[in-house]
């Protein structure tokens, strides 16, 4: 009989979730106990320094411990995962800046004040007459980020599977807790919600099977087994399909990526920005260390699948947001379409492959909260000015946030002297390498299509003649300002100077197996 | 024209430096007070840079190695990319052509009202894209070259979108989406390129000299001729990729419309000269009958169309179709004068269009149409205005004397060299020229005054002076090509010897043959 | 051990179906509790000993007999709409699932050896409890541990999407009859038509003592339509002479 033994955990290499999980707790007490009035500036320190620190604890870590499996082989500490980890720090770090603004819309921030109050009814005007605020906004958005952090180092099946549900379960709510226009935001909610728990549903499924094949779910476990196959097992294809299909619907493939057009537009746009950039950076990493770790060795199964969604997602991506006439629906869209573009490096499947995801995920990552930052600057009396209608003549009335906005635009379009395109061209190259020529070819079809799109939207925004129900552009407070400018900062500098960040997403882009 | 420039001063670097300050230095100007600033901040940033083009010239040794004042820095050693500017003989020669146009279409338009946004703005777009421009023709490394190309759209998109005609918002977004999407095949041309170089040298290189030694598989290299070829037949423009040109030039200021057709256009047969034919010589060999059949093509139809249109910017852009046809026939037959001839027809086709261009402005400006049909015996009012623009016309129809003629001549005999076919083809454009150029003279100049000619009046004498050196340059040119044709011999020779179809061609009836030639 | 296995699977799928095809929400929750019951006996067999325990007192016993009481004290109507809004989407929808099933089953089916159980990974720790803990306290700590921020999370969450604070102070009766007084509307009941007149219809106003109408006492539709009969003013006097004569001579009188 072995006596059970205790695992020794190197709490410092943990220290980042550890930070912020428990940052998220404390946040979930100082609602019960704080006076309504020091509740949001309470939240707000808390939720940022905890950030900051993780992002400062993550550097620490990666410098200082050596690379393997900690907390007894739950979790991977390696190059790819400590970059992500980095990554998504400092996306959400950014988002939370633009999420805590309250000046551009005079009645709060972008949350509803009291979310169980019925839309529209008195409760809801007495709301906002008070001025009240939902500030469990704060610890929702700290256990979505650890739960993200844990996704992108997991190393085993059940503990992916969990954080996958811990970083869903507060999106599901925040999505849902818009100030304005909070039926469709509810809707899109549930939507979410439904999508979202059969597609963790699928994902558990397919644990279950690769559980049934391998005997294990630890992922060196299975990467072990599948190396010792000699035929193919119908059994590991199903658990490698199903876990895919789970994957897939968190990055927004289509055609798993139903839900992110409705859901994009429906949520808090602060929290449509965090769930584009930080959740899809998450999604993405996770996806990479699945496919590349257990999985590697069957990549002549999946890497055919990874191309058909690749190219669907690049293509209908970019072409249905040609039709778009709404700001946030177009640049759902255009998510879906990098999306599509990230998969081409994943399924270049070596580690120029990975290096050129990372690089690309830091790259859009900061264009795209920039974007959405943006959108929420732009707004007419009744709350933020989505219809592209309204976004006619903005260049002349605010000539800065239109050229942040083009910047951006330009970078997601791929024109040279932005992060946008070294990150295209780190794509391409890396499929190119792996003799993925076609792709690449339905990747450069669906850069023009979408360039056409953004530069509709700079044409409208500079060109066209201001209409009557033209939007304004409500000035922002220092946070949101320092949030863009953050964002459309770093478009430009890994436009023109790559080479630091090259040369790290080269180093660190070797998963420990 | 041989002495050495010191190398300590980055000769090239500073040739793109300067229009660039001036942008910058124009957009602090920006009171409305400071106009008069603007202006001579402009010009003198555009004189400078002319300026620095002659010294370039002169300290340039045409005989000596392809490359002189090579200045190069690495900039993402991960891609091979160095930021490195070197000049060539044809590179020279077209650096010269864009600084002497950016300069005369900044004095031309002096006094040119600004209709929307401000006359800042708009000359410092003019500079920033004297700047690009500047930089591609410089530009030694193939990267350099892609994001200065793509990034030169810019400014002609806000040049056309924010100053041009009444439906300038559509001419300008037509003009952005095909230079995008030849940009976008010339990225995957690019990433092909880069591919190739890191399995060839075991490090990517962009470096033009060195991707020149690399050799490809067959296949490989002419997918990656079919990326850069689109690119460059967007751009200079070919038939059937033309159509943008017209609605470009139609709705563009007369500066805009100059700088366009007469130096941004050239862009795409430089690029097919430097890039095309050094790096993918055997690719450009099997498809040349496919693009002298696409030039002939655009030969005869933009000719044909030139004299229907009823709209004088209209015309000259088909003219410039026609033209383009010409040029990229001389660079594909792969004979030695008729590449001479190429070069030397793009710089009299931009100087003879950029008049044609800036004395048409002074036209419509006054008169406020750029239809044909509202003009009519103007030479009565202005002589000296319709001295010059019959001039500009005489060049462009190929009269002998005039630079114009000696470019044509020489592509034509090159074409006579390779095949008969191709030279009586292309010969039949000389006719159609002479048509289209007369009827229009006859038609806007002479014959009895229409109503409103009355109100034009002569050309000033600062507007005169400023179009003045284009005719100058024309006639010395006509005389003297030597000039011209001595510093790209060398240059055109070296381009030539990669080529496997080589300069000794014996003269044939068709000639084309294509790959098979040895 | 097959033979068990058959009939739980044949029964679970049974009731899974059943959940899914019922009418009524009630017997839909009676359904699932028979699939989980299986499932539970299923892994007993197994020698999962705790996880069929488990299954059956915090699912069967806890998880569905909520799930009932949320189903009495709410009421699920079953004359939910159940269209759909995209044309033939359900035949779709099931081809495709029975495409998936039946994809799923060959896949499983081609490859599975059938379950050795957990004999041996029980003797290892000496029991099952002790296995499980072991792996939950071991191995899987930080998992089992991260589980918490999910209960965190889903009590915030039912707290922020239900809990409604008090924005308005409290009405009770006393408030209200004082905001009733405060407000200078006729605090009382109304009279009601034909008091006090000559007919008792619906159409004749009260009067007041003095004779004047009441016109309040008329339903307001009919004032609004403008039918109210008049009192003219010769009946009034009849009614007051009766009055006041008949309290003269008869005490009974009549009204």
């Amino acid at each position: 009989m072995t006596p059970i033994s205790v695992v020794d955990i190197d709490y410092v290499a943990l220290a980042p979730v550890i930070i912020v999980l428990v940052a998220a707790v404390i946040g979930v007490l100082l609602e019960a106990f704080l006076p309504e009035a020091a509740r949001r500036s309470g939240q707000l320190l808390l939720t940022g320094s905890a950030v900051a620190l993780a992002f400062l604890t993550v550097l620490i870590v990666a410098a200082s411990r050596p690379f393997g499996p900690i907390a007894g082989g739950s979790l991977m500490l390696d190059g790819p995962g400590l970059f992500l980890q980095g990554l998504i720090l400092l996306t959400s770090g950014t988002a939370i800046l633009i999420m805590a603004d309250r000046r551009v819309d005079p009645g709060g921030d972008a949350f509803a004040g009291r979310v169980s109050t019925l839309p529209g009814g008195e409760e809801e005007r007495e709301v906002s007459r008070r001025g009240l605020m939902q500030t469990e906004v704060w610890p929702l958005m700290l256990f979505c980020i650890g739960g993200l952090l844990l996704f992108v180092t997991s190393n085993d099946l059940l503990t992916l599977f969990i954080a996958l549900e811990i970083l869903s379960l507060p999106l599901y709510l925040l999505v849902g807790m818009a100030r304005r226009r909070r039926l469709l935001s509810q809707e899109a909610a549930l939507k979410y919600f439904l999508m979202g728990a059969l597609a963790s549903a699928i994902l558990l499924f397919g644990s279950a099977l690769a559980y049934a094949y391998a005997g294990t779910i630890e992922f060196a476990g299975i990467a072990e087994r599948i190396s010792e196959r000699t035929t193919a097992n119908t059994l590991v294809i199903a658990a490698v399909a199903l876990i895919l299909v789970g994957l897939l619907f968190k990055i927004g493939a289509v055609p798993f990526g139903q839900w992110v057009p409705d859901v994009y537009q429906g949520a808090p746009t602060p929290v449509t920005g965090f769930m584009a950039a930080a959740v899809k950076v998450a999604a993405v990493g996770a996806l990479l260390r699945v496919l590349y770790v257990p999985f590697g060795g069957m990549r002549w199964e999946w890497e055919p699948v990874l191309w058909i969604v690749a190219s669907l997602t690049m293509l209908i991506g970019s072409l249905v947001a040609l039709a778009q006439s709404d700001i946030k629906r177009m640049l759902a869209y255009s998510s879906i379409a990098n999306a599509g573009f990230i998969l081409i490096g994943v399924a270049a499947a070596d580690q120029v492959g990975l290096s050129s995801v990372l690089f690309y995920l830091l790259a859009y990552s900061v264009a795209t909260l920039a974007a959405f930052g943006i959108v929420t600057m732009v707004r007419v009396p009744t709350g933020e000015a989505t219809s592209l209608e309204q976004w006619a003549g903005i260049g002349r009335r605010s000539p800065l946030l239109a050229t942040a906005f083009s910047l951006i635009l330009l970078s997601f379009a791929g024109i040279p002297l932005t992060a946008g395109f070294i990150a295209k061209f780190g794509v391409f190259t890396a499929a190119i390498t792996a003799g993925a020529l076609p792709l690449v070819i339905v990747g450069i079809v669906a850069s023009a299509i979408a360039a056409a799109l953004y530069v509709r939207i700079i044409v409208r925004m500079y060109f066209t003649d201001p209409v009557s129900a033209s939007a304004g552009v409500a000035s922002p407070s220092p946070l949101t300002v320092a949030g863009v400018g953050l964002g459309v900062a770093l478009t430009v500098i890994l436009g023109v100077f790559p080479q630091p960040v090259l040369n790290l997403v080269e180093q660190t882009s070797i998963f420990v197996r | 024209m041989a002495a050495s420039l010191p190398t300590a001063i980055p000769w090239t670097v500073l040739i793109v430096l300067v229009p660039l300050i001036g942008a910058v230095a124009v957009t602090f100007l920006r009171a409305p007070a400071q106009q008069r600033a603007a202006r001579w901040t402009a010009f003198g940033a555009s004189l400078l840079a002319l300026l620095l083009a002659v010294i370039l010239a002169i300290g340039f040794t045409p005989a000596g190695p392809g490359v002189q004042y090579l200045v190069s820095s690495p900039w993402l050693p991960a891609l091979g990319v160095s930021l490195s500017f070197g000049v060539t003989g044809i590179s020279l020669v077209m650096v010269l052509l864009t600084t002497v146009l950016a300069a005369t279409v900044i004095a031309a338009e002096w006094r040119m009202p600004v209709p929307r946004g401000t006359t800042q703005g708009y000359l410092a777009l003019l500079l920033s894209l004297e700047a690009l421009v500047l930089g591609v023709f410089l530009a030694r490394d193939l990267f350099v070259f892609y994001v200065l190309f793509e990034a030169m759209l810019l400014p002609v998109y806000f040049l056309i979108g924010r100053f041009g005609g009444s439906r300038r918002g559509f001419a300008a977004v037509k003009f952005l989406v095909y230079s995008l999407v030849g940009g976008l095949a010339m990225l995957a041309a690019l990433i092909g390129l880069f591919v190739e170089s890191k399995a060839a040298f075991g490090r990517p290189t962009f470096d033009m000299t060195a991707l020149a030694d690399m050799t490809m598989s067959t296949p490989t290299e002419r997918l990656i001729w079919w990326g850069f070829f689109l690119a460059f037949a967007i751009k200079a423009p070919l038939v059937p990729l033309h159509t943008w040109l017209p609605d470009a030039a139609a709705e563009s200021t007369p500066g805009t419309a100059t700088m366009l057709i007469g130096v941004l256009d050239k862009v795409g047969v430089f690029g097919m000269l430097v890039i095309l034919l050094p790096l993918l010589p055997n690719a450009s060999v099997f498809y040349a009958p496919m693009v002298v059949v696409l030039a002939l093509i655009g030969i005869l139809y933009g000719a044909v169309l030139a004299i229907g249109q009823g709209d004088m910017k209209r015309l000259f852009a088909y003219t410039s179709v026609s033209h383009f046809g010409f040029i990229v026939l001389g660079v594909f037959v792969f004979t030695g004068i008729a590449m001479n001839g190429a070069i030397f027809y793009m710089v009299a086709h931009g100087l003879s269009t950029a008049g044609l261009f800036l004395v048409a402005g002074y036209l419509m400006s006054q008169r406020g149409s750029a239809s044909i049909s509202a003009y009519g015996g103007v030479s009565q009012r202005a002589p000296l205005l319709a001295g010059l623009f019959l001039v500009m016309a005489l060049s462009t129809l190929a009269l002998p004397g005039l630079a114009g003629f000696i470019g044509e001549f020489l592509v034509l005999l090159g074409a006579f060299q390779r095949s008969v076919v191709v030279g009586v083809i292309a010969t039949t454009g000389i006719v159609l020229a002479a048509i289209y150029m007369l009827w229009l003279v006859q038609r806007v100049m002479v014959g009895p005054l229409q109503p409103g000619v009355d109100r034009v009046r002569e050309v000033t004498v600062w507007q005169a002076a400023a179009v003045g050196p284009l005719v100058a340059l024309l006639l010395l040119l006509g005389f003297f090509p030597q000039t011209v044709l001595s510093l790209v011999e060398p240059a055109a020779q070296t381009t030539l010897a990669g080529v496997p179809a080589g300069t000794a061609a014996t003269p044939s009836l068709f000639g084309l043959t294509g790959g098979e030639q040895p | 051990m097959t033979f068990l296995f058959w009939i739980l699977a044949t029964l679970s799928v049974i009731g899974g179906l059943g959940m899914l095809l019922s009418r009524k929400a009630v017997h839909s929750a009676l359904w699932l509790a028979l699939t989980m019951m299986c499932l539970a006996v299923l892994y007993v067999a197994q020698s999962a000993v705790f996880l069929g325990t488990v299954q059956v007192i915090v699912y069967t016993g806890a998880v569905m007999m909520l799930f009932l009481f949320v189903l009495m004290l709410i009421g699920v109507s079953a004359a939910d709409s159940l269209r759909e809004s995209i044309r033939g989407q359900r035949p779709v929808a099931v081809l495709v699932a029975v495409a998936l099933g039946a994809t799923l089953i060959a896949a499983v089916g081609n490859a599975l050896d059938f379950s050795v159980g957990l004999q041996a990974a029980n003797a290892e720790y000496g029991g099952n409890v002790q296995g499980l803990a072991a792996l939950m306290f071991g191995r899987y700590l930080i998992a089992f541990e991260a589980t918490a921020a999910l209960l965190i999370t889903a009590a915030l969450g039912a707290t922020i999407l239900a809990h409604r604070e008090r924005l308005f102070p409290r009405q009770d009766q006393r408030t209200r009859s004082v905001e009733r007084f405060r407000s200078g509307v006729h605090p009382g009941q109304r009279p009601s038509p034909g008091v006090y007149a000559r007919h008792n219809a619906v159409d004749v106003p009260a009067l007041l003592p003095d004779g004047s109408a009441v016109p309040d006492s008329i339903p307001g539709p009919l004032r609004a339509r403008g039918t109210v009969r008049e009192i003219d003013a010769t009946a009034t006097e009849e009614v007051l002479d009766r009055l006041v004569g008949g309290a003269a001579s008869d005490t009974g009188g009549e009204r």
